[in-house]
């Protein structure tokens, strides 16, 4: 297969403007700028399919097409680099490695949308990435590609790289554009919505780091030979970062529609040690837990991973073999979703804290008849009744552990411990 | 306007385009509850409280936020949303306190009342409660109770939205967030005390009034505040016949939702002191209590002899008594000089949100009902200290106590008076000097009218009793009327008011029940707060 988004990690100096021009970089800006209108290119973007890789995945071309064209105001594109999912470390990738590849691409969705000030919100722990993206911004900018009067045609554009300040909560779009004007992270009640009310009040489009990423290679190949990788449904490739109890840990690029069982099993190197496959997460700690038996089957892609009751997401797979104490691994997620709920919203931040202390109490010998409905019933008043996602990402593995692992959960309240922890 | 119909459980509701669901069904008379959300400020959409069902949404939404649709079906009472109710007050009291017995909100608190209405199950909470900061001094009318804030932020959003005066935000995150004074700042800007209206549960208590009694046994009178001239609607609550609070009462023509803490206060001052309960008149140089038949008596024959006259009657006093004052001034002496008694002081800018300048709440209404004839703004009081007057007949101002020397030269002007009388609720300063004084009522014990700046008639409703020996003034006018041979009777500020229906141009073809609790507008006034 050929690589999409991880063209460029390998070779030498990847993250220089000269190395990324050598390898073709820039030309789908210069052929966007000097070739296309902008709904060309936001044409050519839906023809592509190119759904969010956030883990929402909506369609790409789509949200582009929402921003209203007679709006006085001005525009934002943002690029959603704050990966912060448990699990997630594809942006990263991309940012150290390909920069330029993330730039451009962010630079093609402002034009797309007539945008002359970009930004790049990037997770604050991301010091290194930011400062590789500075450099490249920098570079980019002395090259021409950035500014006033771009390569001879009139058009101007800035791309401000913003630094977080540590919340996860601030990687869900509305979060972070609160956060991105200076005010607290707190996710914005819907409608209205980014596209026509975003950043300061203005039209603005948010896309995730690989999405713009895959946007040079769909502008300067064609839309066509993009839709020709993939599934049906699920069009091009995606990456997946692989931790947890693998053979080779890292970030792969996958065509949609791949065997994740294969994947596994040989791109991965199957569970390390010798040990049994128990569970595995797919798209990050968000999202329900497979058992070993129900990978069968699935193939790497949104509507596989969801026709067995789980959902690709961001793409953070989390491997555990046979030595995993599953509560633990439940109380380990439901741990960070307390700790990172805004709480804003009630449901989300009581439940939230509310699951935590239940997990607490049954891996610590202390559950009680009665625990695990409790458990499943919070989460499930929580879960689609928050202003944000946040509280779907948090109630989905807690209940989703309790119902593929109960035999598990039952042992440590009945025996009051934890066997695996001994 | 666009109109737009929908149905709320079955029922059609006509609403117009714009308008959310939980507005639409207000005015339709179904209450949706709710903590965050606030007429008067930004949609937050953070309480959860008002998710209701709508017919082909999937997922259930919240009323504050979701806009009317033609043929909309809302569902405030399915199996579902009765249960999301639930399931919010199940999460919102997790972590409260169980102190209810000791909360000063009880009563008129959110969290109980809708405890009542929608949820009614024990707590499945077995967990350790998080603890928060307790009666923290927000400012010098606030108190803050972080365990039992809701977090719905109302009373950020005001501080946002409303004053722009940001004191107030949320620190922290998750289960550990509360709310928090910005550093070095603290909530004392002019209508800080509206927070406390605000707050649904007892996060946010009143500092002068918590403790004092339980509100269950307020008993609450419509009427207007005294403070100023803007004439916000206020509830005047009361126990025991003692005045112990306002809370604003909605009038968008005037105050909207709010009050501020000057005129919320300002009953204290008006009400406190030792009351006078009998007449006094001066007798070998000192003032003994009489009957009010002998008071009347001697004041009229004093006033009568000792023209040149001057009336001054207080900007407090109503419409209903300063037409009798001036009725009454006329009728002792065709060359008496009037006045109403006015009070001025510059404003800030967020002052200006709703105080006026003008700091006596009926000054217009006073000098309409020709109470002042004598040219403005005090220029008579000045005169009457410089001794252009034998006989002079004050009401409800205390003009000796006004300078801040201790009034020495005002004590010397008055006491040169040949015959002096002064009428009002405390001995005061001035009443000390007075030749007779006559005990009457304060604003919140009288019924009447006052005009507001903008011409807007509004109600004052007696919240308490007067003390036995006080008249009001309307009777103590009327009982010096009637002495003097006025035909007219007057049996009480209704038929006063009907008088200056009749007689007022500008309020002609008024009526009490046209003023109703929300006023009216004079004619040829343009309605703005």
């Amino acid at each position: 297969m050929e690589k999409v988004l991880l063209r460029n990690v390998d070779a030498p100096e990847s993250h220089t403007l000269e190395v990324y021009r050598a390898r073709g970089g820039y030309r789908a800006w210069e052929k966007a700028l000097r070739e296309m209108a902008p709904e060309r290119v936001t044409d050519e973007v839906k023809a592509s399919n190119l759904r969010g890789r956030g883990g929402a995945g909506f369609p790409t071309g789509m949200k582009w097409g929402f921003v209203p064209k007679d709006n006085p105001k001005p525009k934002y594109v943002v690029c959603n680099a704050d990966e912060s999912e448990p699990g997630t470390f594809k942006d990263r990738l991309l940012i150290e490695k390909d920069p330029h590849a993330v730039i451009e691409g962010t630079m093609i969705a402002a034009y797309a949308i007539q945008s002359h000030t970009a930004f790049i919100y990037i997770r604050g722990e991301l010091s290194f990435g930011a400062t590789v993206l500075q450099n490249a911004l920098d570079e980019a900018e002395r090259a021409g590609y950035l500014g006033k009067n771009i390569l001879g045609t009139g058009y101007d554009l800035d791309v401000i790289l913003h630094r977080g300040a540590g919340a996860y909560i601030c990687g869900e779009e509305t979060g972070l554009l609160a956060s991105l004007e200076g005010g607290k992270g707190w996710p914005k009640v819907k409608p209205p919505f980014p596209a026509t009310h975003g950043l300061f009040g203005c039209p603005t489009v948010v896309n995730n780091v690989e999405t713009l990423a895959a946007v040079p290679w769909i502008i300067d190949r064609g839309a066509a030979q993009y839709t020709a990788l993939g599934t049906e449904k699920s069009k091009g490739t995606k990456l997946f970062s692989v931790s947890g109890h693998i053979q080779r840990p890292g970030v792969y690029e996958v065509e949609m529609g791949y065997s994740f069982k294969r994947f596994l099993e040989e791109d991965c190197g199957g569970v390390r040690n010798g040990k049994k496959l128990k569970g595995v997460i797919p798209g990050g700690a968000s999202m329900p837990v497979l058992r070993a038996e129900e990978i069968d089957g699935v193939t790497m892609d949104y509507e596989s991973f969801q026709a067995a009751g789980t959902l690709l997401g961001s793409g953070g797979v989390i491997v555990m073999d046979d030595s995993t104490c599953m509560v633990r691994a439940a109380w380990n997620i439901a741990r960070f979703f307390a700790h990172e709920s805004c709480g804003q919203c009630s449901p989300c931040r009581e439940g939230c804290h509310w699951m935590e202390k239940i997990f607490r109490r049954i891996e610590h010998g202390e559950g009680r008849a009665g625990d695990l409905d409790l458990i499943q019933s919070i989460s499930g008043n929580i879960a689609g009744n928050t202003i944000c996602p946040f509280g779907d990402a948090a109630s989905w593995p807690a209940a989703a552990f309790i119902k593929k692992y109960r035999e598990e959960f039952e042992e440590h309240i009945t025996k009051k411990k934890c066997v695996r922890m001994e | 306007m666009d109109p737009v119909k929908l149905t709320i459980d079955g029922r059609e509701v006509a609403a117009t385009k714009g308008q959310t669901v939980i507005q639409a069904a207000a005015e339709a008379g179904i209450s949706i509850p709710h903590y965050c959300y606030h007429p008067k400020l930004a949609i937050a959409g953070n309480c959860r409280m008002c998710l209701v069902e709508i017919e082909k949404m999937p997922k259930l939404q919240i009323a504050c936020n979701t806009q009317v649709a033609e043929g909309m079906a809302v569902k405030t009472q399915s199996a579902k949303v009765v249960e999301a109710r639930r399931a919010v007050m199940e999460f919102l009291l997790i972590n409260h306190p169980l102190d209810c017995p000791i909360c000063d909100q009880a009563g008129e608190c959110r969290l109980q009342d809708y405890y009542m209405e929608h949820d009614l199950k024990g707590s499945r909470f077995e967990e350790r409660k998080e603890r928060d900061r307790k009666r923290e001094i927000f400012g010098p009318h606030v108190v803050f109770d972080g365990e039992r804030c809701v977090k719905c932020t109302r009373c950020v959003r005001f501080v946002q939205e409303v004053t722009r005066t940001e004191e107030l935000t949320v620190v922290n995150r998750g289960d550990q967030s509360t709310i928090a004074l910005f550093p070095g700042k603290i909530l004392d800007n002019p209508l800080s005390a509206n927070v406390v209206d605000i707050c649904p549960v007892g996060a946010l208590t009143d500092r002068d009034f918590r403790f004092k009694v339980r509100v269950w046994y307020l008993k609450k009178t419509a009427s207007v505040c005294p403070g100023c001239s803007t004439g916000c609607n206020v509830s005047v609550e009361s126990y025991q016949n003692r005045i112990v609070r306002f809370k604003p009462r909605v009038n968008e023509a005037v105050n909207s939702h709010w009050i501020c803490d000057e005129g919320r206060y300002c009953f204290h001052s008006l009400t406190d002191g030792e009351r006078l309960s009998a007449p006094l008149i001066r007798q070998e140089g000192g003032l003994v209590p009489t009957d009010w038949e002998t008071a009347l008596h001697v004041a009229l024959s004093g006033l009568r002899a000792a023209a040149p006259l001057a009336g001054i009657v207080s900007g407090r006093n109503t419409n209903e008594e300063a037409f009798l004052f001036a009725r009454l001034m006329k009728r002792l002496s065709s060359e008496a000089a009037l006045e109403v008694f006015y009070r001025e002081r510059a404003l800030t800018e967020t002052e200006k949100i709703l105080m006026s300048p003008d700091r006596s709440p009926n000054f217009r209404g006073a000098r309409d009902m020709g109470a002042g004839t004598d040219g403005n703004h005090n220029s008579l009081a000045a005169r009457l200290l410089e001794g252009k007057f034998r006989g002079a007949y004050l009401v409800g101002e205390d003009l000796a106590a006004l300078e801040g020397d201790g009034g020495i030269e005002q004590r010397r002007a008055l006491e040169k008076l040949a015959f002096l009388v002064v009428q009002d609720s405390r001995l005061t300063a001035t009443a000390k000097l007075a030749h007779v004084v006559l005990p009457a009522t304060h604003f919140g014990e009288k019924e009447g009218t006052y005009t507001n700046r903008r011409g807007r008639v509004q109600k004052l409703n007696a919240a308490v009793v007067p003390p036995a020996g006080a008249l009001q003034d309307w009777q103590i006018f009327a009982r010096l009327l009637s002495k003097m041979g006025d035909g007219r009777s007057f049996a009480g500020p209704a038929q006063i008011f009907q008088a200056i229906s009749e007689e007022i141009p500008a309020y002609r073809g008024l009526t009490y029940e046209r003023v109703g609790d929300q006023g009216v507008l004079l004619a040829g006034e343009t309605k703005r707060l």
